[in-house]
């Protein structure tokens, strides 16, 4: 940055620092409109969530303080509890499937990336990312109920045995719509490591082939060391999908069969909207906050190299 | 990076501006506008809907279309009144009711659970109308379930809160093709000779029962609350629909209800994905033929005398001991008028219309296929004898007969069905629940529910 | 050679069985919505006699004239302003950098990955209060405020690569900093901002959450907000509602064809940045 540094000595003092002086009061302006609308619909209300969760209020009347105990709630209610690990189990279909297969197929496609197949299934696998989530909620519960295309599918193949109604059986229900995410997200993160992929220095493969690296060498070895940001981005993004999932959850199987899909963030829409407990509520909102910034924070400090 | 973070001015005063944002202040709900009780103020003269424009707001209930056919009519009648009308499942306006009513009063609204909603303050006190038109002077159980004491507790008693668009009813509906099937000539009058019809269509390779129990509404519920009908008499678990005090759920005789529901369970009677099955594909697999029976009310009578006129019985669930008493669920088509609603008046002129005009009560019984509500001596449209509607109506006489009468178990509190009963019947469904565990769950969110209010 | 021919074949055939995955419940869908409105079709079947009124009928069923006026007034309120809050944020604290810049840029990233159910609650009871609930205002505001994080970030990780030199020179001319904003960075940020504008307007047309709470009418929602209503009401008959769910995907998806080049970049840029 070509700045004025400190040490080196200005020709006219005074101009300069009324220059700067402009300069932030500027700055300001230019800032405080954009901050005047985060304050108020987003600070404010993290603020607000904070204070609701100390207290028990049903919305309406009056309220009453009872301090932590929402809290205390949210880890030993069962049903608060297991929405929580719920939501860690989603992280598998919604961030592991998604980036490892992803990287698979990433790799295996690597060479035709350029052809026009592979210009066309750019824009195909993008299409879940552009519908809305509650399309792709309304379009896989019927394909995965019990007379859906799944079980159409998986009858074909030989496997009727296994067919049911995906997202009504208490064993299955959680995965079905783990599958769901999977599918939203796979094709974003396979572009994503494809673009990352086309940056490697092919003289590096070159390389490792001569030494006589099979697939597996190149791919441990090059591929994925070279794509630590792209990975480490699908594996925020995906994460944070999975913790703060609703629209599929409340589109699919509103948390059902017996709580056996519940995530926190349908269980806040339903502890404050129509179980009236606002309180409980809101703890249960700071925790999920608290453990996105948690999750979140880390991956970006592992993958990006040194921040600006 | 040329420049360091200088704490300065500036940042102090960022501190002090988020921190005045945070605005906590005073405990949340200290300063919002509570609704005060709405006293019933006597009416002067008998409340109409006028003759200038009115636009009445109403929530209405998903794929019912008994009120749509109720307001186009009135609408006819009264070309002044015109109607917006918002549907949502029946969930979802569970869900949805206190915030509702609270933050957006309709005029005309489908209630789900009302305790908690009177204890709020946001339903009008209907008793100034009921005297104004005479509502206290049909038959006193009509209404007994739409009143309630000071404070919403308990239900039964006390003032009126709501009125009915007709009085439903449930029972066992039966595919007559398939009845035929497996010999099946005159309905069970025995739970014995119900379970040997089950076990008999089982074996002909019929689904004995279609029946739903997905998403957020545990449909066998209904079984289960007919079962209990069979088992015990409707007194204790109206007390606890009621939430009089004391009462419990957890009864002998309920149990023995739900350990025989887990037999149909465990017998395969049901369909193989009931836990996936909403009400919708419920009504359209047993349109279709792929089931004998299905538990449901009356209000899809009119519809299966349409779908498959004559094909169609309706039993009411037989008692445990031959001629023993009957009892089913049985309960007015709720709906309020908002605290705050703005044409209140003209809200109840419609509810009235709907009891005492020719016409509406023509649609109730064709439509809605149920008793509609009013004085005892009323218009009675003529019913074809073949039809399902005639077969409910005439249960409908039998119940009044026996006392039967049940609110729904579903309906104790506001939160119990989504809550409690759904997921337990679904985990029942799944053996990952007993029914001695159902039962003793339930009771412990309806003790938490009833002491967080 | 051969390894690598082979590598090729292997790698079209799972892009063709990739693209199937993805493809196969818009078929499922389409197919559905063809069967006579009111039946259960069973599997993916052509039916015997496809019923293409069922999209006339959903496309009134649904209001779906209202529900696109609506969808598009809720993007007009929300993406010019966020778009120009967020470049004059993201200028000031990217290019201009004053005393405490760093503070507040910090402040908004910490709003980046925030779930927004972390807030529906709260957010409630303020449009409430402000009267709002119902209005389209009630999704417009606070989603102006959600996306800032992003829409700061976005341009501001624009600017910081902007060199200095340019508005030195221009300053030199005697511009003032508006001057030097609207004359000299926007025409430059063009690119960076129309990208925004793409992830801005998916983002709005796409909200669900803020639309079934703080707004009850589905004809003041956004699309998606209203295909759950729509779900609501229509979800007893089942071809019917896939019918409405194709219609109320189709203008996202007729925009994302048509631009499909700026919207993959921007995407992935998106996430790559978010």
């Amino acid at each position: 940055m070509t700045r004025p540094v400190p040490g080196q000595s200005p020709p006219r003092p005074a101009a300069v620092a009324k220059a700067r002086s402009a300069r932030g009061w500027a700055g300001w302006l230019f800032v405080i409109p954009a901050f005047a609308f985060y304050a108020v619909f987003v600070l404010r209300p993290i603020a607000l969530t904070a204070q609701y969760s100390l207290y028990r209020w049903d919305g309406i009347g009056p309220s009453t303080w009872v301090g932590l105990a929402n809290y205390a709630k949210v880890f030993t209610d069962p049903d608060l509890f297991d929405s929580l690990v719920n939501a860690f189990k989603l992280i598998v279909f919604f961030s592991v499937i998604p980036v490892v297969l992803g990287l698979t197929i990433a790799a295996t496609i690597r060479r035709i990336a350029q052809s026009r197949l592979a210009l066309v299934a750019r824009t195909v696998l993008f299409l879940p990312q552009v519908i809305p989530l509650v399309a792709a909620g309304i379009a896989w519960s019927w394909l995965l109920s019990s007379t859906g295309v799944v079980n159409q599918l998986l009858s074909l193949v030989g496997l009727g045995g296994v067919t049911r109604a995906w997202l009504g059986d208490l064993s299955t229900a959680l995965p079905a719509v783990g599958m769901i995410g999977a599918w939203v997200l796979l094709g974003l993160c396979t572009i994503l490591l494809l673009a990352g992929m086309s940056k490697i220095d092919p003289a590096l493969y070159e390389a490792a082939r001569l030494d006589g690296a099979g697939a597996w060498r190149e791919f441990v070895s090059i591929t994925v060391p070279s794509l630590r940001q792209e990975i480490g981005v699908c594996v925020t993004v995906t994460v944070i999908a999975a913790l703060a999932s609703f629209d599929i959850v409340y589109i699919s199987t509103q948390g059902g069969p017996g709580n056996a899909t519940m995530v926190p963030g349908l269980q806040i829409y339903y502890l404050a909207f129509s179980e009236r407990e606002v309180g409980m509520a809101s703890a249960l909102a700071m925790v999920l906050m608290v453990l996105v910034i948690a999750i979140a924070l880390p991956i970006q400090r592992l993958t990006k190299d040194t921040d600006q | 990076m040329a420049r360091r973070v200088r704490p300065g001015r500036s940042t102090a005063a960022l501190v002090v501006a988020v921190g005045a944002l945070a605005a906590a202040c005073g405990a949340p709900g200290s300063n919002s506008p509570q609704p005060a009780a709405s006293a019933s103020a006597p009416l002067s003269g008998t409340p109409t809907c006028g003759t200038a424009p009115v636009a009445l707001n109403g929530y209405f209930e998903t794929g019912f279309p008994l009120p749509k056919a109720l307001t186009t009519e009135f609408s006819k009648q009264h070309p002044n009144v015109t109607w917006n009308i918002r549907e949502d499942q029946f969930a979802v306006i569970t869900q949805n009711a206190p915030r509702v009513l609270a933050d957006n009063p309709p005029d005309l609204m489908r209630l789900p659970q009302v305790s908690e909603l009177v204890k709020d303050n946001l339903l009008k006190n209907l008793d100034g109308y009921a005297q104004a038109f005479g509502w206290d002077k049909w038959p006193a159980s009509q209404l007994e379930q739409l009143r309630l004491g000071p404070g919403g507790r308990p239900r039964g008693q006390g003032s009126l809160y709501a009125m009915g668009l007709n009085f439903s009813m449930t029972g066992v509906f039966y595919n007559k093709k398939l009845a035929a099937r497996i010999g099946m000539s005159t309905p069970p009058a025995t739970l014995e000779e119900f379970d040997a019809a089950l076990a008999k269509a089982k074996d002909a390779g019929i689904t004995p029962i279609v029946q739903f129990n997905g998403g957020a509404t545990g449909g066998l519920a209904f079984p289960l609350q007919s079962l209990m009908a069979s088992y015990g008499p409707p007194g204790p678990i109206n007390d606890w629909i009621f939430q009089k005090p004391g009462a419990t759920i957890d009864t002998p005789s309920n149990l023995r209800a739900a350990q025989h529901l887990e037999r149909w369970v465990k017998a395969g009677y049901f369909q193989k994905d009931v836990n996936a099955v909403d009400y919708a594909t419920m009504m359209s697999r047993f349109i279709d033929g792929q089931g004998l029976f299905m538990f449901n009310g009356d209000w899809e009578s009119g519809n299966l005398d349409k779908q498959m006129p004559g094909d169609v019985g309706f039993l009411l669930m037989p008692p445990a001991q031959k001629g023993g008493k009957r009892a089913t669920m049985s309960a007015p088509l709720t709906f309020g008028i908002g605290a705050n609603a703005k044409n209140a008046d003209c809200a109840a002129f419609f509810l009235n219309w709907v009891a005492t005009d020719r016409k509406a009560r023509e649609i109730t019984v064709e439509v809605g296929g149920s008793h509609p509500m009013g004085p005892a001596d009323a218009y009675m449209p003529d019913v074809a004898a073949d039809t399902v509607t005639a077969g409910t109506l005439a249960a409908g006489a039998d119940i009044a007969k026996d006392n039967g009468a049940m609110d729904f178990i579903a309906n104790a509190t506001g939160a119990i069905y989504a809550k409690s009963w759904t997921p337990n019947l679904q985990k029942l469904v799944a053996g990952q629940q007993t029914p001695q565990g159902l039962l003793k769950a339930v009771q412990a969110d309806y003790t938490s529910q009833l002491e967080g209010n | 050679m051969i390894i690598a021919r082979r590598e090729a074949w292997t790698g079209r055939l799972l892009l063709v069985l990739l693209m199937a995955v993805t493809i196969l419940p818009f078929l499922s869908l389409f197919v559905t919505a063809l069967h006579p409105s009111g039946t259960y079709p069973v599997g993916l079947a052509w039916p015997s006699d496809p019923q293409w009124g069922n999209f006339v009928t959903a496309f009134q069923a649904a209001n779906m004239s209202e529900l696109l006026k609506s969808s598009v007034l809720i993007v007009l309120g929300v993406v010019p302003i966020s778009i120009l809050l967020g470049t004059m944020a993201g200028f000031a604290l990217g290019h201009l950098r004053m005393a405490g810049s760093r503070l507040v840029f910090l402040l908004f990233v910490l709003g980046l990955t925030l779930p927004f159910e972390g807030v529906i609650t709260p957010l409630y009871y303020q449009i409430r209060d402000m009267g709002l609930l119902n209005t389209r205002w009630a999704i417009i505001l606070p989603l102006i405020g959600l996306f800032m994080p992003f829409s700061v970030f976005w341009m501001r990780a624009h600017f910081v690569n902007m060199p200095g030199e340019l508005s030195e020179s221009a300053r030199i001319d005697g511009a003032n900093v508006w001057q030097l904003f609207r004359r000299i960075h926007v025409p430059l940020a063009m690119p960076a901002i129309s990208s925004l504008g793409i992830l801005l307007f998916l983002w709005t047309w796409n909200q669900f959450l803020l639309a079934i709470v703080l707004v009850d009418d589905p004809v003041k929602r956004t699309m998606s907000g209203a295909l759950g209503a729509f779900q609501g009401q229509w979800g007893t008959d089942i071809p019917l509602l896939c019918a409405g769910s194709l219609l109320i995907l189709t203008p996202t998806l007729v925009i994302f064809l048509i631009f499909q080049r700026r919207f993959v970049t921007a995407l992935l840029q998106g996430s790559v940045k978010g």
